[in-house]
Parts: structure tokens; sequence; C-alpha cells
């Protein structure tokens, strides 16, 4: 523009030079003119410059921010909401157990219409008697008094959608339906007492919730999903024969176990009756108590293997043709009986068979108190178990020396009291070669199993191996013997001590137990299953010991989780007992 | 007309300058489009996976262990398998496969009987006491000759479009007797074609002594008939597969 304007002055310029006065001034104008008007050329000239750098560099910034700065998915806002605020718990083949859920709650807003005036557009009667129809389960009582109040407050922690359709449908503002990140459990009351619940405050209670409550809300863990040892299966077949028995029974309760006997894995454990995790607010009661790792009871005759297999041991029984006398044994003003009797005298594989408390009274007794009493420890029946359950039970353990009496009871397994999992880790580490292993809840690589303590010789092993297997085969554990998985095991019918030590008094209150392990040829698992409080009815021909309730329970269960376990039964293998057989002589006894 | 020229100079690098700009902004947009674009199917695929989430935990529950318990105890009846039903390997499986011994009678291969010339007693109605009339193809005839005679005529239609995998749909199923009402469908058709080929004039022959003989078994039979020609009522396959359930139950 200002090289326009002074090109233009030039012709004026020409015209000009007749005129000498005016000639020197009108130079200089048009010099200082076209001066000014270049600068102000390069000036506008260096402002598009600017402006092209400018727009170019806000161009190369966005493109740079863009590739940069921007969030990916996984670890953005976005990502964030698919991350559970609490994690996923699965079972061993990841089967989800618990997870978080956004489910509906009701809840009371009696602001919804407004400050001034009625919360609710019917009475609180007819509102509450509307919501007793739609939901049986709660007392209208309680809902009659948390609709009057006024006050803002749940009227039900979970509701399920078609319940929400119906409450809407009533017509009511001020029954709000917030959706909320909750504690669900597909699985219902399945393994309850192993995974515990969680409370209304969010933290877990009971169980591995518990146990993993900081885990499980870590942020940076909270996406993966822990996996138990459990499987859902096994754990649903344990619980449904368990129950079923009960029922039967009528027995007060009921505990199962399944344990892997090489890495000590709990497959399964029980406890009934159970409860529903999912409602939590129901939960505090007596049917939390984990009978499985929290009540100690004496289990009775299933310690016999355990004094066998520890004189065994020690070299005190090395000939098991040897014959003990069965009469009753007075020891200390107190009589050990039988519950039969059985001859004059029984060698120690038919003292099994027959479940005999005179012949094992007398192995303890000639095995010793300290000896008896190192191997009780060694199977860590001295303190509470082994596992990552917050409910542990301390067993009732006899302190100081043992004398003679109680070396003798603890032989069969009265005077002692411990919980249904030391049973089952006891029972591990007489069929797996001798090694002692804590209990778990976490899957355990079987190639990184815990090292354990050695109990039992392995050919100590064996030899209770073949003894277990002779029980199921003709004696009191035949009920157990499921054909083709080869299972071994021992009874056990404890009489119920009577509170505060007054003796056993009711001799129709027991604990039937059933430990077993299969396959005996190599055992892979341990199964344990105890009725407290049977009662004899018609199903089980009158009859409360053990070989008419628990030792079915476990004849039924091994055949429903064997195949899912890996174990294929196989009616032509079994583990050979040829050199005991010829020490038995037929007959049954309890 | 210069200065229009000059000034249309430095206007074009103004042009040029808004021009840079409106393509940054287009650039811009574009990118933010773009950009919502992504976040539109992230929202879409955090709701699927959500959704994924309720669903498979609506399955997990509807499905959990205890009420597959009650489904089995009520519906199904499933046992766990005995030893008995294992293999242990190749050799197990083989040792089932015996040699066929002297004597032994002939591999039954074919389990169709040939019924199509089979003449079933004509459907009486209860009320009447007389024949239904069944109007077009499939008249039921009454136990005679020509009653013989017309399914045979019919099926030569058939021959044409089942052929060659109607032979080996026959050779390769077993014709049961309560079982597989419905699957049989194609298998029926079979027979018409066998009936067309080789039969003809043996068939018309022997009609009435078949039928006489069908009599024992034509309650089922020709309820069978009556599905695989496609014309009667879904009820006889139905009420057969009921009474299987039971049988199974």
């Amino acid at each position: 523009m200002s090289a326009n304007t002074a090109r233009t002055a030039l012709p004026n310029a020409t015209t000009a030079h007749a005129i000498s006065g005016a000639t020197a001034t009108g130079r200089l104008h048009y010099a200082n003119l076209r001066a000014r008007s270049l600068l102000t050329a390069k000036m506008r000239l260096l402002w598009v410059v600017v402006g092209f750098v400018f727009f170019t560099l806000t161009a190369f910034v966005r493109i740079g921010q863009l590739g940069m700065v921007a969030q990916s998915p996984d670890h953005g806002a976005a990502g964030d909401v698919l991350v559970p605020p609490r994690a996923e718990i699965t079972d061993r083949n990841g089967v989800p157990l618990a997870r978080a859920f956004p489910s509906y709650s009701l809840w009371f807003n009696p602001k919804a219409l407004g400050a001034k005036g009625q919360p609710l557009v019917k009475t609180p009667e007819e509102v509450a008697r509307a919501l007793m129809q739609i939901f049986p389960g709660e007392d209208y009582a309680d809902l009659l008094d948390k609709l009057k109040t006024g006050k803002p407050t749940y009227l039900r922690r979970r509701v399920l959608p078609e319940e929400a359709n119906k409450v809407f449908a009533l017509g009511e503002p001020a029954l709000e339906f917030p959706r909320e990140t909750q504690r669900f459990y597909p699985q219902g009351s399945l393994a309850a007492h192993v995974l515990g619940y969680v409370d209304a405050d969010g933290h877990g209670k009971l169980g591995m919730e518990e146990y993993l409550d900081g885990r499980l809300t870590d942020p940076a863990h909270r996406a993966e999903p822990v996996a138990l040892s459990i499987d859902a299966r096994a754990q649903g077949a344990m619980e449904d024969e368990l129950s079923h028995e009960m029922l039967e029974t009528h027995a007060k309760g009921a505990a199962g176990i399944v344990l892997d006997v090489d890495t000590g894995e709990v497959i399964a454990l029980a406890s009934l009756p159970s409860f529903d995790p999912n409602r939590s607010d129901l939960a505090d009661n007596d049917h939390v108590k984990n009978r499985a790792t929290n009540e100690v009871y004496e289990l009775g005759s299933t310690f016999k293997p355990f004094t066998v297999a520890s004189a065994i041991d020690a070299g005190v029984v090395t000939d098991l043709a040897v014959r003990y006398p069965a009469t009753p044994l007075k020891i200390d003003g107190f009589t050990i009986h039988d519950s039969h009797n059985f001859g004059a005298s029984l060698n120690v594989p038919e003292a099994l068979i027959h479940s005999s408390n005179i012949v094992t009274a007398q192995v303890a007794d000639k095995l010793g108190g300290q000896k008896l009493r190192d191997t009780m420890i060694a199977l860590g029946m001295n303190q509470r178990a082994r596992i990552e359950l917050p409910a542990k039970g301390f067993p009732i353990w006899p302190k100081g020396e043992w004398p003679r009496l109680r070396t003798m009871t603890v032989g069969f397994g009265h005077g002692i009291a411990v919980t249904p999992l030391h049973l089952a880790q006891g029972y591990a580490a007489l069929v797996n070669g001798g090694i002692w292993r804590p209990a778990t809840l976490f899957k355990v690589d079987p190639a990184h199993a815990p090292a354990g303590n050695r109990v039992f010789q392995a050919s100590t092993s064996a030899r209770i191996r073949q003894l277990l297997r002779l029980i199921v085969v003709d004696g009191t554990g035949k009920s157990a013997g499921a054909p083709g998985y080869r299972v071994g095991g021992k009874t056990g019918s404890a009489e119920k001590a009577g509170s505060n030590g007054s003796g056993y008094k009711n001799k129709h209150s027991l604990i039937s137990t059933f430990a077993a392990a299969f396959p005996m040829d190599r055992p892979r698992f341990v199964v344990i299953a105890m009725l407290d409080e049977p009662q004899a009815t018609q199903s089980t021909s009158g009859q409360r010991t053990a070989a008419w309730n628990a030792a079915p329970v476990v004849g039924r269960v091994i055949p429903r989780i064997g195949p899912l376990l890996g174990v294929v039964p196989d009616g032509r293998r079994d583990v050979d007992v040829s050199d005991l057989t010829p020490l038995v002589a037929n007959g049954d006894g309890e | 007309m210069i200065v229009t020229a000059r000034r249309l100079r430095s206007m074009g690098w103004v042009a040029m300058l808004v021009v840079c700009a409106a393509l940054v902004m287009v650039l811009a947009f574009r990118v933010n489009a773009l950009r919502s674009q992504v976040h539109q199917s992230q929202a879409r695929i955090i709701a699927l996976k959500q959704e994924t989430m309720y669903l498979e935990t609506e399955f997990e529950t509807r499905a959990n262990q205890q009420q597959l318990k009650a489904w089995n105890d009520v519906e199904f009846g499933y046992a766990a398998p005995t030893a008995a039903q294992y293999l242990d390997n190749e050799r197990q499986l083989a040792s089932y496969a015996k040699p066929i011994e002297p004597g032994a009678p002939a591999p039954i291969r074919v389990a169709s009987a040939d019924d199509s010339a089979v003449v079933y007693p004509a459907m009486v109605s209860p009320m009447t006491g007389k024949p239904v009339a069944d109007d077009g193809d499939h008249a039921a005839p009454a136990g005679n000759d020509d009653g013989a005679a017309k399914p045979v005529a019919k099926t030569t239609l058939a021959v044409a479009t089942s052929g060659l995998a109607g032979l080996g749909d026959r050779l390769s199923t077993v014709h049961h007797a309560g079982h597989d009402k419905t699957a049989t469908h194609t298998q029926a058709k079979a027979k018409a074609v066998k009936t067309a080929k080789g039969k003809d004039a043996k068939a018309a022959k022997s009609g009435a002594r078949l039928a006489s003989a069908a009599d024992s078994h034509a309650h089922g039979a020709a309820a069978h008939h009556r599905t695989a020609s496609g014309k009667s009522s879904a009820a006889p396959p139905i009420r057969l597969a009921l009474k299987d359930a039971k049988a199974v139950k």
C-alpha cells in the first residue's frame, strides 16, 4: 500500500521541477513518505509472518497435545468406570463367587415433594401395606415407622429391577431407587463361611472378605480378581449332601471339608446351617459361626489312626498280628469300654476296623504320653488351625505332662477337642507320605507347594493307607466305599461332653465324623464330613453313629466330586491290602 | 488497475492467512470430532461391558449350584458316571469290538422297515364311527388293494427329488418305534422312494397281507406316517416325547 503511494507520487515530482523553490522541500517530503511507507509495509509483512507462525505453532501444539497428553481408554477416566470399587473373588476355575454389582436400593426421600407438606401421596399405612406385598419378608411396623418419621433413610438395601418397577408403579415420588455398587454373591449361600460378607460400610466381615479387605479395595489391584482354592462344584456337592443328611437325621449342624493332600488347598469347606451373604443385614446370627474352622469338637475314633501311626512310626507296634486283650480296661477309677464286645482279644487292624477304644488305649499307653503329645503337636493340634480365615477356634489342648489316663483317652480322640480342619490336615499328613502342610484358601501352583514338615515316615503312611482302606472294605466305613474310588477312612462317633466339663451324660448327643481320603493307591484328597447331634431316624436304620450318617455322606460326595477333580474311578485298581487281610476276622462293629 | 493488483497481492496474503486459519480450524474440528467419536465408542464399550457383566451375573445367579441341583432333582436326574462308564485308553475301547463269530446273525444295518406299502386302517371319527374323509393326496385307505396303490403312485414324484441322499439317510438312520418322530421326516420320504422304485405291482399285491400284519403296531406307525407326510397335527409326536421323558425319569 505504501509502495503504491510512493510510485503514484513520482509523476507529480516531474511536473514540479519547473518550480525550483519548492523542489527541495518536496523531495524531502517524498523521501520521508517513501521511507515511512516502506516501514509500514515491512511491519505489515511482519504481522503476516507472525500470524502464519502463530497459526502453524497452534496447529502443531494442538496435534502434539492430542498425541501426547490425551489418555488411552485403559487408564483414563473412562477406564476407571470398569474397575470395580472392590475386587472380584472367584473360585479356582474363575467362577465368580463375589463381585461388585450396581444394584438398586430403595431410599425414602421425604423432601421429594417439596420441603413443606406431606412427604407421601397416600397415607404411610397404605404405602407400607403396598410395600409389604412387594417385599413380603419385610417388617410392616418397621417400614411404617420409617415412613412416618419423615427422615431420609434406606427402606431396603437391595431391590431387584422388577421389584423396583412395582414400587415405581405405586406412584410415590418419595420412594427413590439410587443405583449403588454393592457386593453381590451370585452363588447365594454357597461357601458363605469361606467368603464372609461386606457390611453396610463396605468393610469385609468374616471369611476371606475380611482377610482380603485391604487387597480387595487396593486401587492398584482392584481390577484383578482374587482366585480362591475353592471349587464351586465340589463345594456345591458337599453342601448339598451335608444338608440332605442334616435334614434326614435332624442334626443341629454339619461341617465338611475337601482338602488337597499334596498342596493343602481347601477345595471345599462347608458349614451348615449357612447364611446368605447377600443379606448382610441378617447375617448377625448363630449361623455365621463356622463349624469347620471355629468350633472345636472331640472327634473321637477318627483320632485312632493318629495313635496307631505314631506307634508304628516310633517302633512300638512292629507286628500287626500281636493281639491285645479287648476286655474293659480300668484305669485310675475310670473304665474304658467298647461299643460292642468284640471277643477276648483284637489285633491292631481289627481294632481299627471295629473301632476298639480298649485296644487303641493300650497302644497309646504303650507308646507313652510324650510321644503321642509330640505327634499331636507336629500335627498342629495344640494351636489354631493354619488357614487364612479370621475365625479359627483354639483347640482344647491338655496342658503339661499327660497322665496315663489322658494319654489313653487322647489315643481314641477324647480329652482333646479340635476343629474339623485340624482333622483334615492331620489326615492329609497321614496319607500323603507323612508331610504336614498348612491349609490354604489360595490357589497353589503344584510346583511351588509348601515344603511342610515331616510327621510320619513314608512307610508308616503307606501302612496307614492300607489300614484306612481296610476300614472301608471290611469295617465301619463300608457305606463310604464309592465303587472305583478306592476310598479309605475312619468313622468317629463321640459323645458330646456336657457344658462346664460335666462329663458325657447325654448318650444321644453325638458328634459323628467320617474322615476319608481317596484314591488310596495314590491319595489326592481328604474328605471330612461331620454331623452335630444327628438323631436316629428311619433313614439311618435307627442308628446315630457315623457309619450310618457321616460315612454315607462321604460315599455320595466322592463320586460327585471325584471326576470333577481329576480322579477317574477305576474298579480294577486298589491299594494292596493282601498282607493284612489274613489278620482280620470278619465282623462288624463301631 | 495496478493499484488494485498490488492491493490484490497483499489481500492475497491475507486471504491465504485466512485460508490457513480456516484449515487449522477445520483440522481442529475434525480432530475434536474424531475424539468425541472415540469417546462415544469408549462409552459404548463400557456400557456393553457393563451389560455383559449384568447378564453374566444374572446367568451365574440363575444357574448357581443350588439352582442347578434343584433342576437336576426335578427335571433331569443326572447322576455321576460310574467306574464302568470310563475307558482307560484306546486299547480298552478296541477291546469292545470283537470279530463276528461263525453263525452269528448278520449285523443289522438298516433298521427302517419298509412300511410305505403297508396299508393303514382308516382314521375313524370317534363321533360317527365312519372313516374320516381326508381330502387331498393322503386319503386314508380302508385296507384294500385300491388304497395300497395310492401311496405308490403318489411317491413317484418323490423319486426325482430325493434320489441318493434319501438312500444315505435310510442307511444311516435307525428307526425306533417311539423315538425321533420329527427326525424321521426325511427318512419317511426315502421309504416312499424305495417303494416307488422296487415294489410297484408287488407292493400292491402284498398290500392287504401287510396291512393285516401291521395292525399290531398300527397305532404308533400310523402316527409316524401322518407326521412324516406333514399333514397331521403335531399331537402324536409330542405325546410320545412326553412318554419318553417319563421313561427316562
